[in-house]
């Protein structure tokens, strides 16, 4: 968990985002009712207010209590939840959306369309504090159409809306206790939804506990409730698993995971994630001209062995990457792959005239899994090349994001180690690191990409209304980009979960949620 | 004596004031804008600068420190730039945990430690000596980390004996108050073998056994009385590195003390929370030294202040 949240806390709000899982869903564990399932997370919440938490994994718990209008099911497809359907007018400038009826909070309030105003409202208040809700400003004002039908009208077309709604930010909490001037309008350290469970209570840095809602319009979960034990050490959250104290833990010490593998008290999810891992090149070097050149960009991309790595240095926790993306967005397609080939890399590398290269590198250390002991085996995979690698050099989290997330000018690396996961599961959020528009300060696109015809297709693709036009459109700017090669493509993050023999439906939403609404005692 | 402590408290205030001054500029100095930080990158330059104005970050800073020392005086810390919330409840609420793990570690490392090293000194260089003199060693010499682990191997994973992590059972705290309490055991053994070592070697001990006094009553009342004084300045500085020790042990066992929140609070660049662990921190350590000043008076009647 805690290279999660390091992972995620700064490189950026887009990072920091969470994609929503929704709060129903097919059950999916066994039928026995349990008394607590216990989960042991690294991180202690900051806050439980669904309009301010940017933390994944918190996210993750807030929406068992707080139900969002869609949610992402286990595959990453949007799917209903208190919408049931929705209604996108010819211009994109409004979206009508029919509301579950029957639906009650919690505190025994109606869900409606007052309801979700409300909650809007809020959120978009400029006077709120909401970090994730940049995107969403886009939305003038909320209509109340009728008791089951809600109108958004918005001041330019908001493609990705429907994977916008999926983040637990924009979940539904009871109106009453948002009411504007009230002390819990600003912050909801207790927020009352319509979830299959109610926040019953939060020790901090001990512990959250959340009970079970009999009175949910769903499928209705099988454990009575759901403790979550905040254990910021990996290997002890590993021991409390093994000694039968905690029944499911994130995230535990990767370099155990082949152990854990072999012990059979306890079962490992090596759960597909969002997050790419990317050696970034600036392909603007002024320092390393050579690197401004494609040719020489895919010849270092052959000539890292990332199966190797990813077997023995990152213990199976990840797989390679096919395309600029992870595969469960929005917008994916597999377009291709960089096989490990030294010799070939060599030629091309004479070929482009760059067989004296010389590349300084840096990796942070302890913030994606394995980081720099990968980012050491790709400098010595380099070296192999006839490269001569200055690195990897390292340094703490603040001043390695002001190494790296500089003006081009002030670019003083030509490769560095970086990991992306996108807000919600949409290309559109994976292809801001390849837009121009992007570059620092402005945004994170740290290798200064720039391609025109790419700018131009993602500019198309995020406001078309039209989604197979949309993936099209991604399509074709990753096959350029793949081609570009303004990374070292490397891997597809994956987020291991382990839980004991003794529960079964512990499962996962592919952007590092874990989902254990309907695990039961097996 | 009432004016020595008067004085001794006057004195207190100063090096509080540099305290708060150095952790004023260390905060400063840390890379990264903790606006920023708190803003998210989504959000825009007019989020940032408005919490910046918020925190008073855009003060020149000879302002943010007079604005710092004034809050203090009115003990006022701030509000947390992570949870919103006001550091003294975050602090208060971590606080209790802290205290209850230092202070347990503390009986057990002071009991343990002083009945080892006694019983070294006593049976010097016997087996049992080797024994408790090898033990210190390991004690001092293991990192807490590895230990804390290695004991939640044994007693959790392997005997499903006691709670692995966590605070929320009567018999959570054993383990790391063990792992916390070892060090200063180790400290703590061999200072009083040595101390007892010295008086045990004094005349007026060959002439209380002279005179037939039993040997407990030599040993306790007449020796490790005299030999106490520089036990004391060990276990006053034990104070401090059971602080210290507890940042580690609280993260490795989840205690969810202060320890871990200075952690958290570093990691998250939250200034208010670290500026005001770091400053209770220096207060508690300006606070013992005072106290066991004092104990000296206390035990040993030669030293009068005036």
């Amino acid at each position: 968990m805690r290279t999660k949240l390091l992972a995620l806390a700064v490189v950026g709000g887009l990072a920091l985002a969470a994609c929503g899982n929704g709060t129903t869903g097919t059950p999916t564990g066994g039928s026995k009712q349990g008394d607590t399932l216990r989960i042991a997370i690294g991180v202690d919440p900051d806050t439980m207010d669904p309009m301010r938490q940017t933390t994944t994994t918190i996210q993750n718990i807030v929406q068992m209590v707080v139900e969002t209008m869609v949610k992402i099911d286990t595959s990453g497809k949007v799917q209903p939840a208190l919408a049931t359907a929705w209604q996108t007018s010819s211009d994109g400038l409004t979206w009508t959306f029919t509301l579950r009826s029957g639906v009650k909070f919690s505190d025994g309030q109606p869900f409606n369309a007052a309801a979700v105003k409300a909650n809007f409202d809020r959120v978009l208040d400029p006077a709120s504090t909401c970090p994730l809700c940049g995107p969403m400003r886009g939305v003038k004002s909320v209509d109340v159409v009728d008791d089951t039908h809600v109108k958004l009208n918005l001041a330019k077309p908001i493609a990705p809306m429907l994977g916008l709604l999926t983040e637990v930010t924009f979940g539904i909490v009871a109106p009453a206790s948002i009411q504007k001037g009230g002390s819990t309008y600003s912050d909801q350290e207790k927020p009352i939804g319509t979830g299959p469970y109610t926040l019953a209570e939060r020790v901090k840095g001990d512990h959250v506990t959340l009970q079970r809602h009999d009175g949910y319009w769903g499928t209705k979960p099988n454990y009575k409730s759901q403790k979550f034990l905040i254990v910021p050490e990996a290997a002890s959250r590993e021991a409390l698993v093994r000694a039968g104290q905690a029944d499911v833990i994130l995230l535990p010490p990767v370099s155990d995971l082949p152990a854990l593998q072999r012990d059979s008290t306890v079962k490992v999810l090596l759960a597909p994630g969002d997050r790419t891992i990317f050696m970034a090149f600036n392909t603007q070097d002024s320092q390393q001209t050579l690197l401004q050149k494609p040719e020489v960009r895919q010849a270092l991309n052959y000539a890292i062995n990332k199966d190797q790595i990813i077997k023995s240095v990152l213990f199976g926790a990840a797989s390679p990457m096919d395309a600029p993306m992870a595969s469960t967005l929005f917008g994916y397609c597999k377009v291709g792959s960089y096989p490990y080939d030294v010799s070939k890399a060599k030629s091309m590398l004479q070929a482009a005239g760059a067989s004296n290269l010389t590349i300084n590198l840096v990796s942070p250390q302890g913030r994606y899994i394995q980081d720099f002991q990968a980012a050491q085996v790709i400098a010595n995979d380099l070296t192999a090349v006839g490269v001569k690698v200055n690195g990897p050099r390292t340094m703490d989290w603040p001043s390695y994001l002001g190494t790296i997330n500089v003006a081009p000018a002030k670019a003083s690396v030509d490769m560095h180690l970086l990991g992306w996961a996108p807000g919600y599961l949409d290309a559109s959020q994976a292809m801001v690191q390849f837009q121009s528009t992007q570059w620092p300060p402005a945004g994170l696109a740290t290798s200064y990409y720039q391609n025109p015809e790419v700018d131009q297709l993602l500019a198309k693709a995020n406001s078309e209304s039209d989604q197979s036009q949309r993936a099209t459109d991604y399509c074709t700017a990753s096959k350029q980009i793949w081609k570009d090669a303004p990374w070292l493509f490397l891997w597809v993050q994956r987020f291991p979960i382990v839980y004991s023999s003794k529960v079964t439906g512990v499962q996962s939403i592919p952007n590092e949620s874990f989902y254990t609404m309907y695990a039961s005692p097996a | 004596m009432l004016t020595y402590v008067l004085r001794r408290f006057l004195v207190a205030i100063p090096t509080l004031w540099g305290v708060a001054t150095v952790v004023f500029i260390m905060a400063r100095l840390l890379p990264g804008d903790p606006a920023r930080v708190i803003a998210g990158v989504l959000a825009t330059q007019g989020d940032v600068d408005r919490i910046r104005r918020q925190m008073g970050l855009d003060q020149p800073l000879p302002v943010q420190y007079l604005d710092f020392l004034g809050s203090l005086l009115r003990l006022d810390l701030g509000r947390s730039a992570h949870t919103n919330a006001p550091v003294l409840e975050e602090i208060g609420s971590r606080l209790p945990y802290t205290i209850e793990l230092a202070f347990v570690a503390l009986v057990v490392a002071v009991a343990i430690g002083i009945l080892a090293g006694v019983t070294a000194a006593v049976r010097r260089n016997s087996k049992t000596d080797l024994i408790i003199s090898s033990l210190s060693v390991f004690g001092i010499s293991m990192p807490v980390y590895w230990l804390g682990l290695m004991l939640i191997i044994v007693f959790a994973v392997g005997l499903h004996a006691l709670p692995a992590a966590g605070a929320d059972q009567p018999t959570s705290i054993i383990l790391p108050a063990l792992t916390l309490a070892l060090f200063s055991v180790g400290l703590i053994a061999r200072m009083t073998r040595s101390s007892m070592l010295e008086v045990l070697g004094q005349d007026y001990i060959r002439t209380a056994r002279a005179m037939g006094l039993g040997s407990g009553s030599v040993i306790f009342r007449h020796a490790l009385r005299n030999a106490l004084l520089p036990i004391i300045t060990v276990i006053g500085l034990q104070v401090g590195s059971l602080l210290g020790g507890a940042v580690l042990t609280e993260t490795i066992f989840a205690w969810p003390g202060v320890g871990r929140l200075l952690i958290d609070s570093i990691f998250f660049r939250d200034y208010p929370v670290v500026q005001g662990l770091v400053l209770m921190f220096g207060a508690t350590f300006i606070l013992v030294n005072l106290l066991v000043d004092l104990l000296y008076a206390y035990v040993d009647p030669r030293i009068r202040y005036s």
